[in-house]
């Protein structure tokens, strides 16, 4: 019976070590690459390839490079603003259809939702050439409102969708115990269920976001040089023959910061989100 | 005086308004390199002398098709001038303005055929009509490490073993036998192109062509598979002789591995394009700076040849600004031009500034494109270049890397040619 | 419990006689019917074209034609087998690996929270790089992972030249890379559940497994149904992440279905050809999506 209370003393000790060796193990393994990015960006091209992924003699001369090529920084800016903008739309409009779609009961219910994963699911290939005539006749080519509106008809069904798993995990009372206190249907899903689904929306924000911050066909085509955005910029960064290294690394690491920033900042409602949701258990 | 100064101001600036003839503005779509950079860096100047507001569009060369293919059509286009690389120019053709109807020019002068490299001007023909002008000489050329050739302990020693004396190889036997000596010494004595891309088909079109067959040749508007079988096999069996010599990874090596090899001095002689000779010559990001020959590629068994890949400006059909558009093509053109950004990394086309001695001693490379340049050899020349080039090196591929045996392939290859020939 | 006899509730109408549900779902819908109804209906009808995007004037009207033709293409199939394989091995993995990473980081302290931000990195790095970087690793003279493989005995090789392996590569770049896509979304609904069940499944003792199976899973089904399904919707058109890793070789042994798109659309010019793969691609999600969501996910709130 000792040994018994011993071994579980013990394991209760060692099993948050386990833990924390494995997690920092799981942590190393998916920072590897991402370590030879961010370091490749503080190297000479020689070095990136000559002397393998452990030579280490940082130079800035890359960073220099990009931050100095204005057309990069005018389509950050643009990124920037696409990917906020059209985020916004989307989790607003696309936060409310999921609502409908899960705490209503009616017809078509299935094919509408249906209907915007359809939308999502078509190839951009197949859309950019369609969409290309319709901006230029419509004069929203080469404009940030443009590519603002050809993000959300991706991230739209993308939030809708996302969202379906987090709203109709909330169960009916609450909404029910709000109408009887006399609370309006819009105040029903803005006051209630808003923070409740708040870690789906941080994940719905954050991957929108991530969406419209990395997507290349569209800002192709349908852009030229006022609205380009970062990632083709950076796609011209892989030459006409032989990437430049440097110059592409330091880019690309240039461009994770402001989703994680986005992410770190948005972390803290996952927690509260927590909070909110742990009333109800 | 501040007065005078004001008014002079004033007048200058009314001068260069009215002086100039045009008030427009014109949009040019182009790849995105150090030559358009440098180019881009010149438009004020254009602009200035002109009066016309130039929109210089650079993008990834990779994407410059799709992008004119869904901007440019028969009777609409969103850009005055484009820029085609040079297989592409048949299945565009129809959409262009053929050369000799492009406008004289008031302030550059349209410049006459002649002052082109020899056979850069054909990369802009397709049917018997230049479609437009090409607007750099961009052609394989051969870079060999100097110090290499001119080491005496090498020098010696390859004598005395192959009876004649080391240097840049001139033909397919001597660059076997440096390629191999070398190797010997515990460097590369090559490096390939295997990458499943475009390069890759280049490589076998030189090799078929310096042991003299075409896999598809134009006769009189028609187009047919000519591949030799027997001398296609020698080609490839030449190209896995030389594999022999290549470093680790040979089968899988595109341009960054290439250039990464080359300026390590792990190499002793490749061929390469010259848009990427200033990586080599950059001694910031490269070990053999300042240590390598530029010459023609080695003479095959049947003839000397080079791959011509240029870059051709061409103005859609569809175009409202046509004549500012051409002057636009004769000021990137023209001599002056050249001159001033030339420094800035701007490769020409035209013959005197290839040859200008004083481009040359900074750039070697000028005269071994010009030499090159007569040499050229087109890829094949129709429609569905795409597809043929597909075929092309999906089967030069699986031969030189043992996949498949060199007479299989070359059948294979022939008989999927034949097939899209006769779609 | 007795909130059921209420539920005719929902009827309330208090948007001026329009029934709730529409106010909630017109701006979707309007917005993302405006912007795509055209590009989708042009789609269709281009996919009913022999059209060489050079030509446009001179299309040629063939209805099914390039439907008929496709299912003769040995390259489409192939294409098709591949890109099949692919969901089929990467997604459960990245599925995996997500879920019991989530129950491992569902921990408090900032240590943790940072951990888990960290791990997002690389869903967020551009497609494009990590493509080149997995290149770059893969290298057989510098790379890192070759220079691992070497110490491991398996010597220096061209490992992108190799077709299985490149596609397994393929397979493992995306893995790296979009794993913490399951991992956030499933810690998200992890964090949703009421406490005691996490609690509960604190590691401890063999009873560990069987709450996950029993408890833990079932709960969670909805969410990793809906993360599968998104992740399904992006893996079918994987694309710029391969074209630069691979290219779609050696040979065409990572000919992904969207890289053979690609090619027939923006190499080959055929965009009526490469309209009617967009189609079948449609189809195929739909109907993979409704395999796998149908039973899962609920579109309706819990009752009580």
């Amino acid at each position: 019976m000792k040994t018994n209370q011993s071994v579980k003393r013990l394991r209760k000790k060692l099993i948050p070590f386990l833990i924390l060796i494995v997690s920092l193990f799981v942590l190393m393994i998916e920072l590897m690459p991402i370590m030879v990015v961010v370091t490749s960006g503080f190297k000479r091209d020689i070095d990136i390839w000559a002397r393998g992924p452990f030579y280490f003699k940082p130079t800035l001369e890359s960073y220099k490079q990009v931050l100095s090529n204005r057309d990069f920084l005018l389509s950050l800016k643009n990124s920037l603003v696409v990917g906020l903008i059209s985020t916004a739309i989307s989790i607003i409009v696309g936060s409310m259809a999921s609502y409908g779609l899960t705490r209503y009961v009616f017809k078509f219910k299935e094919i509408i939702a249906y209907t915007f994963l359809g939308f999502r699911m078509i190839p951009q290939i197949s859309l950019v050439i369609p969409l290309y005539v319709m901006f230029n006749y419509l004069k929203l080519r080469d404009t940030l409102t443009g590519i603002v509106l050809a993000h959300v008809s991706f991230n739209i069904p993308y939030v809708v969708w996302l969202l379906l798993p987090f709203f109709a995990a909330v169960p009916r009372d609450y909404e029910e115990a709000a109408r009887v206190d006399g609370a309006t249907e819009n105040q029903v899903f803005w006051r209630i269920f808003f923070p409740l689904v708040s870690p789906g929306l941080v994940v719905a924000s954050v991957f929108a976001f991530l969406m419209s911050w990395n997507e290349f066909l569209y800002a192709l085509i349908l852009t030229s040089v006022n609205a380009r955005t970062a990632p083709v910029a950076v796609n011209g960064l892989l030459g006409q023959y032989a990437p430049k290294w440097g110059q592409l690394t330091a880019a690309g690491t240039i461009m994770l910061i402001p989703v994680f920033v986005i992410t770190l900042t948005l972390q803290k409602y996952i927690i509260k989100g927590l909070i909110s949701g742990g009333i109800k258990g | 005086m501040k007065r005078v100064f004001l008014v002079l101001w004033l007048v200058s600036i009314f001068a260069v308004v009215f002086a100039a003839p045009y008030n427009t503005t014109i949009k040019v779509l182009a790849w995105d390199d150090a030559l358009t950079q440098a180019l881009k860096s010149g438009i004020p100047d254009f602009e200035k002398a002109t009066g016309i507001k130039v929109i210089l569009e650079l993008i990834p060369s990779g994407n410059l098709l799709q992008k004119i293919g869904v901007s440019v059509s028969v009777d609409k286009t969103d850009y005055d001038l484009v820029t085609v690389d040079e297989p592409f120019i048949p299945a565009l053709a129809h959409l262009m303005l053929p050369f000799d109807r492009w406008s004289m020019g008031k302030i550059y002068k349209k410049p006459n055929l002649s002052v082109f490299a020899p056979n850069a001007f054909e990369a802009a023909q397709w049917g018997g009509v230049f479609v437009g002008m090409p607007i750099n000489a961009n052609v394989y050329i051969w870079i060999t490490r100097k110090d290499l050739v001119n080491d005496p302990k090498y020098r010696n020693e390859f004598k005395s073993k192959y009876g004649y004396d080391l240097g840049v190889p001139k033909t397919f036997k001597e660059l076997r036998d440096m390629a191999e000596f070398f190797h010997s010494k515990g460097i590369y004595g090559f490096a390939p192109f295997t990458k499943q891309t475009e390069g890759s088909t280049a490589e076998a079109i030189f090799m078929f062509e310096s042991f003299g067959t075409s896999p598809l040749t134009v006769q009189g508007g028609k187009v047919i598979v000519s591949l030799d079988e027997k001398k296609a096999v020698e080609a490839i069996n030449f190209y896995k002789e030389l594999l022999k010599f290549s470093p680790p990874g040979a089968l899988d090596m595109g341009h960054s591995e290439r250039i990464a090899a080359f300026n390590q001095g792990k190499v002793f002689t490749m061929f390469q394009w010259p848009a990427l000779v200033p990586q080599h010559e950059d001694p910031n990001n490269s070990l053999v700076a300042g240590k390598i020959i530029y010459s023609a590629p080695p003479v095959g068994p049947a003839k000397g040849a080079a791959i011509r890949g240029c870059w051709v400006l061409a103005m859609p059909n569809a175009s409202k600004n046509k004549e500012a558009a051409a002057e636009f093509a004769y000021w990137w053109a023209s001599y002056e031009t050249g001159q001033n950004l030339i420094p800035k990394g701007f490769t020409p086309a035209r013959s005197d500034l290839l040859l200008n001695p004083t481009y040359n001693k900074e750039r070697p490379w000028f005269k071994a494109i010009f030499d090159s340049m007569k040499n050229a050899v087109a890829r094949p020349r129709f429609t569905k270049y795409p597809e043929a080039s597909q075929i092309i090196r999906n089967y030069w591929l699986a031969a030189i890397s043992g996949k498949m045996s060199p007479e299989e392939a070359v059948r294979k290859m022939k008989d999927e040619l034949n097939e899209l020939v006769g779609k | 419990m007795n909130s059921t006899s209420l539920s005719g509730s929902k009827k309330v109408k208090n948007f001026g006689g329009a029934s709730p549900h529409w106010f909630f779902l017109t701006p979707a819908l309007v917005i993302v019917f405006a912007i795509l109804i055209f590009p989708v209906i042009y789609s269709l009808y281009m996919s009913t074209f022999d059209w060489h995007l050079f030509y446009s004037a001179e299309r040629k009207f063939i209805g099914l034609g390039n439907f008929f033709q496709l299912f003769k293409d040995r390259e489409f199939l192939h294409s098709l087998w591949l890109q099949f394989g692919f969901v089929v091995i990467a997604l459960p993995i990245e599925t995996v690996i997500g879920f019991f990473v989530a129950l491992l980081l569902n921990r408090d302290g900032k240590f943790y929270a940072v951990v888990r931000s960290l791990l997002l990195l690389p869903v967020f790095i551009l497609p494009v790089i990590s493509g080149l970087t997995w290149r770059l690793l893969l290298q057989p003279e510098y790379g890192m992972v070759s220079f691992f493989l070497e110490k491991l005995g398996f010597g220096i090789k061209a490992w992108l030249a190799e077709p299985d392996f490149a596609y397994g590569m393929v397979i493992v770049q995306d893995v790296w890379r979009m794993w913490p896509f399951m991992f956030m979304f499933i810690y998200a609904g992890l964090t949703g559940l009421p406490r005691e069940i996490i609690e509960a499944a604190e590691i401890d003792g063999a009873s560990f497994w069987t709450k996950v199976f029993k408890v833990i899973l079932p709960q969670l089904r909805p969410t990793i149904a809906t993360a599968f399904l998104l992740r399904l919707v992006d893996a079918l058109r994987i694309f710029s992440e391969v074209y630069v890793m691979t290219g779609g070789g050696p040979g065409n042994a990572t000919m992904l279905l969207s890289l053979y798109i690609n090619k027939q659309a923006f190499e080959f010019f055929n965009i009526g050809y490469a309209a009617s793969m967009g189609v079948v691609l449609l189809i195929l999600a739909l109907f993979l999506s409704f395999f796998i969501v149908r039973g899962n996910v609920k579109f309706e709130g819990e009752r009580g």
